[in-house]
């Protein structure tokens, strides 16, 4: 029995080191005063009047979200296409093809950002919201392609010969079987995306201008100038978000089967 | 008929994107080995210059520094995340699973910036765990965390842990309970059966795991520049200093080139060893 | 449901497969008639499947033709072929209900709703499944499921239908009870229906004819009482019921009679078999079947007995299957009926066999 105490009490204390942060920007972003103090000398929402007021961040939040929007959404099409292919078609360079696609996982996300930099001067696209969607798709695509890969390889490919042999078209078969059939692995890897492409920051610091920053940077630029917990306050907010939509898409989706643990 | 009607629609897509991603790190490559024009943004001819310059103590640092700093993320990460792994596939209360699931995963969609933020306000002169150490008693002056390694690395810890905890889990989950069972039904006690059969049987996990954030490391960018004040520098910042500050692209990009080979030959040798590893510990 | 008279033959043509180095199928030849209920037996990776897939037009073979009226087919793909195809696992689409399921294959065809619904609720009366339509096809039992993937098979009036192992995935009492209502559907359609299974027992009571495969290639193609009586060859021999194999035996000639000896001291008489033409001093493979042996009593006459040792006595219910050890051949297995042999003759003691070559399979070694 003690063993099992232990171990959940050490659990516990993993878990308190997970969310310290968490907690203590909560606390600070309700601090009334400028200098951070702990515990906090009373209770204010001044901070989160200055975060939804301040003209950088609410372009920012703009811009960052029509970003995530269609770069996950571009990404959507593009990786489940492409997933398909895969799981379903041997044609010459898939290999190499899947490793290109797969290798922003690897290589670091600055140098990614360096590198659309340079070719966004290249081609006169310099920190356009162009250049930004392009980084973000080649970021988010790896996600996106292995939900729906995942999905793929597990349904049966006796649904799709069936609805063949029942005389629905290869087209048919595509939008009335596995389509319907991957909704889920294809909604999950959407949403992955889209977070990570609204929180993105590595690369997005190279390829925006302060016109076209994204919120992530627009903090960043925020903490190097000021001290006060104005980005507390908005750190806040995107973590109660994220939450939010965490338990949302655990309730619809399961974030077990997107995270792809399960226990069999 | 075509036996593969949709092989043109759907490779099309995924070829142009793979062709402006190589393009893109073809300008890299590209300006590595360009003179340096001080004050201008344009490029001069064909050099090798920069290469020999990131011999250079400070440059050569930042290299060592990153191999070092993402070898001891990688190796704390796993250490913290395996109990949490363990309990999240083994707890049979479903609440405590949701809860689980939701604490250790959320840090993963916060991003890059709000983590580090939320830790210099932790590890600050002033902050909550100065505070809270100084009222207790433990120490009698404030502890500096900021711009250390070791700040750096329990910044990083925290955020590669969702990843590791979500590799782990998984293979823990694969694991047949049943041979937990048998072990102790052969009088095998729990820390042995720990020992000797979940770990091994994870070993495939625990390997991949730490080669993901032994990679996911070396491309932390955030946390070294905002906790690392320029006093822990990593390539990644590095490479910003250059390109930024100094203005000097072609110089960045030539870190840039060395910071993408030391990822991938450093990932190589780990997969070696991991392969090495494997051998010896697989169970078939 | 009338489409009785919709037969269609189907014609196999010296088709081969062969995948990356794995020869499936070979020369395999086959005409499957009008109307008829052709069953593909053989062991498992025997390319039972494969065969059936290049019908469906999943596959296309390597090399040989097939086709379905006479004219080829190769070239035409799956979804216009007009085959009817059960999975094993039945592919009934998760995430529509029974009848979208079902109506699947006519709204592919274009065909008016109200004429869909009608021939869907004919489909579901046929097979027994009314007032399931609105079901979701995870909560329906195996029966339920493999009567759904019937019925839209069916319901597209196939020219063909193909059934591969559509029973396996049931339980013993449910097969026998799919295997009736099989039977009947194909009597009340008329369906020319080619099934595949690995399940003697099913191949030989719902053909018209049966096709034992092994290894790619076709071993007999007969009507299932010629295959039990009459095996074209040592495998089809062992592979259909159970048999015992005597040792290769020497063929002597005498008129009409004929002397076989399988070892110095064994010597067995008989008469011409149906099929064969024996020559004198020719070599043979002797097969019988563990029923007509019998042990030897005062009515045997003293031609063709064998004394062995009782090895073993297996009892079955109906019947004991009784193992016993012949110097000279071998294991012989012989079937009794109830359970007297166990009493009659202990383990151990010896034994008097009589072995009638009758009934026996004989053919040239
Ligand atoms: N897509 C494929 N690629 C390579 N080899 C294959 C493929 N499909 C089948 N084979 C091989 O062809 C042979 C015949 O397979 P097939 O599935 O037709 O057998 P089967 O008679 O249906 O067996 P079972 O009774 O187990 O279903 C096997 O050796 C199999 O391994
Ligand atoms: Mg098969």
């Amino acid at each position: 029995m003690w063993r099992q105490t232990l171990f959940w009490v050490i659990v516990s204390c993993i878990l308190f080191y997970m969310t310290i942060p968490a907690i203590v920007v909560v606390m600070t972003s309700f601090n009334p005063g400028e200098i951070l103090s702990f515990p906090p000398n009373g209770f204010s929402l001044r901070w989160y009047e200055k975060a939804l007021t301040y003209p950088d961040f609410r372009i920012a939040f703009r811009t960052g979200l029509i970003v995530a929007l269609i770069s996950s959404t571009l990404a959507l099409v593009i990786g489940t296409s492409f997933a398909f292919l895969v799981v379903r078609y041997v044609f010459p360079g898939k290999n190499l093809l899947e490793g290109i696609l797969s290798s922003p996982l690897i290589i670091p996300h600055f140098t990614t950002g360096f590198g659309f930099l340079l070719l966004g001067a290249h081609l006169n696209l310099n920190q356009t919201l162009t250049i930004i969607i392009m980084t973000h798709v080649v970021l988010v695509l790896p996600f996106v392609a292995r939900a729906v890969y995942v999905s793929l390889l597990n349904i049966d490919p006796n649904f799709e010969r069936s609805a063949a042999n029942l005389g629905a078209s290869p087209f048919m078969v595509l939008s009335r079987i596995t389509v319907p059939l991957i909704i889920p692995g294809m909604a999950g890897g959407w949403l992955v995306a889209a977070i990570l492409s609204l929180t993105e920051f590595s690369a997005s610091l190279y390829v925006t201008a302060s016109r076209t920053q994204t919120l992530p940077v627009a903090m960043y630029n925020y903490i190097r100038e000021y001290t006060d917990p104005t980005v507390a306050a908005v750190s806040a907010l995107l973590i109660i978000a994220t939450m939010l939509i965490l338990m949302l898409a655990n309730h619809f989706l399961g974030l077990r089967k997107i995270l792809a643990i399960d226990s069999h | 008929m075509s036996k593969r009607p949709f092989l043109i629609p759907f490779l099309v897509p995924a070829i142009l994107v793979a062709v402006i991603f190589l393009a893109a790190l073809a300008e890299i490559l590209q300006y590595s080995f360009r003179e340096f024009i001080p004050g201008s943004l344009d490029v001069g001819g064909f050099t090798l210059d920069n290469f020999a310059r990131i011999y250079r103590p400070v440059y050569f640092k930042a290299v060592v520094n990153t191999f070092v700093l993402s070898l001891a993320t990688a190796f704390f990460t796993l250490i913290l995340s395996y109990p949490i792994a363990f309990a999240l596939v083994r707890t049979k209360v479903e609440w405590v699973r949701t809860l689980l699931i939701l604490l250790s995963i959320t840090p993963l969609f916060t991003g890059e910036i709000v983590r580090t933020y939320a830790w210099m306000l932790v590890l600050g002169t002033n902050g909550f765990l100065n505070t809270m150490l100084l009222d207790i008693g433990i120490i009698s002056e404030p502890v500096t965390f900021m711009y250390t390694r070791a700040g750096v690395v329990i910044a990083l810890v925290q955020f590669a842990m969702p990843v590791m905890i979500i590799i782990l889990a998984t293979a823990i989950s694969h694991i047949n309970t049943d041979y937990e069972k048998a072990a102790a039904n052969l009088g095998a006690r729990p820390w042995t059966v720990i020992t000797r059969v979940v770990i091994p049987l994870t070993m495939p996990g625990i390997i991949s795991g730490f080669i993901v954030i032994f990679a996911w490391t070396m491309s932390a960018f955030a946390t070294p520049q905002l906790i690392g004040g320029g006093k822990v520098l990593m390539i990644s910042n590095a490479i910003y200093l250059q390109g930024f500050s100094a203005l000097n692209f072609p110089f960045a990009a030539t870190l840039s080139v060395i910071a993408l080979i030391s990822a991938f030959a450093s990932l190589a040798l780990m997969k070696l060893i991991a392969n090495r590893l494997e051998r010896q510990t697989a169970i078939h | 449901m009338n489409i009785s008279n919709s037969g269609h033959s189907v014609d196999i043509v010296e088709v081969t497969k062969t995948f990356a180095n794995v020869t499936a199928v070979h020369k395999v030849s086959l005409n499957i008639r009008k109307g008829e209920f052709m069953t593909l037996l053989g062991p498992s990776g025997c390319g039972k499947t494969t065969l059936l897939n290049m019908v469906a037009g999943f596959e296309t073979q390597t090399s040989g033709a097939i086709q379905i009226d006479g004219k080829d087919i190769s070239d035409v793909p799956p979804y216009m072929r007009e085959t009817g195809m059960v999975f094993q696992s039945y592919a009934l689409f998760p995430h529509m209900n029974v009848f979208d399921n079902i109506a699947f294959g006519l709204r592919m065809r274009k065909l008016p709703a109200r004429e869909i619904k009608a021939e869907v609720e004919r489909a579901l009366d046929m097979m027994k499944l009314s007032g399931m339509e609105g079901r979701r096809v995870r909560q329906l039992s195996g029966g339920q499921q493999q009567r759904i993937a019937l019925a839209r098979a069916i319901v597209i009036r196939p020219k063909v239908l193909l059934l591969d192992e559509p029973l396996s995935a049931l339980d013993k009492n449910l097969r026998l009870q799919m295997q009736v209502e099989l039977k009947e559907l194909h009597q009340k359609t008329g369906l020319t229906t080619i099934f595949v299974t690995h399940d003697q027992g099913e191949a030989l009571s719902l053909s018209d004819r049966v096709v034992v495969m092994s290894r790619g290639e076709v071993q007999q193609v007969s009507a299932p009482i010629e295959l039990y009586t009459q095996p074209a060859n040592g495998f089809v021999a062992s592979f259909i019921g159970e048999i015992n194999a005597l040792p290769k035996a020497r063929c002597q000639k005498s008129g009409q009679d004929f002397r076989f000896e399988v070892c110095p001291e064994i010597s067995l008489n008989g008469r011409q078999p149906a099929r064969q033409e024996l020559k004198d001093g020719q070599m043979v493979h002797i097969f019988i079947r563990p029923e007509h042996i019998e042990i030897a009593g005062p009515r045997h006459n003293g031609a063709n007995i064998v004394k062995g040792n009782v090895a073993a006595h297996i009892y079955q219910g109906t019947h004991t299957q009784t193992r016993v050890n012949v110097p000279g051949i071998g294991l012989v297995e012989l079937r009794t009926k109830g359970a007297a042999a166990i009493d009659q003759a202990p383990l151990g003691s010896e034994i008097a066999l009589s072995v009638p070559l009758d009934e026996a399979v004989i053919l040239p070694a």
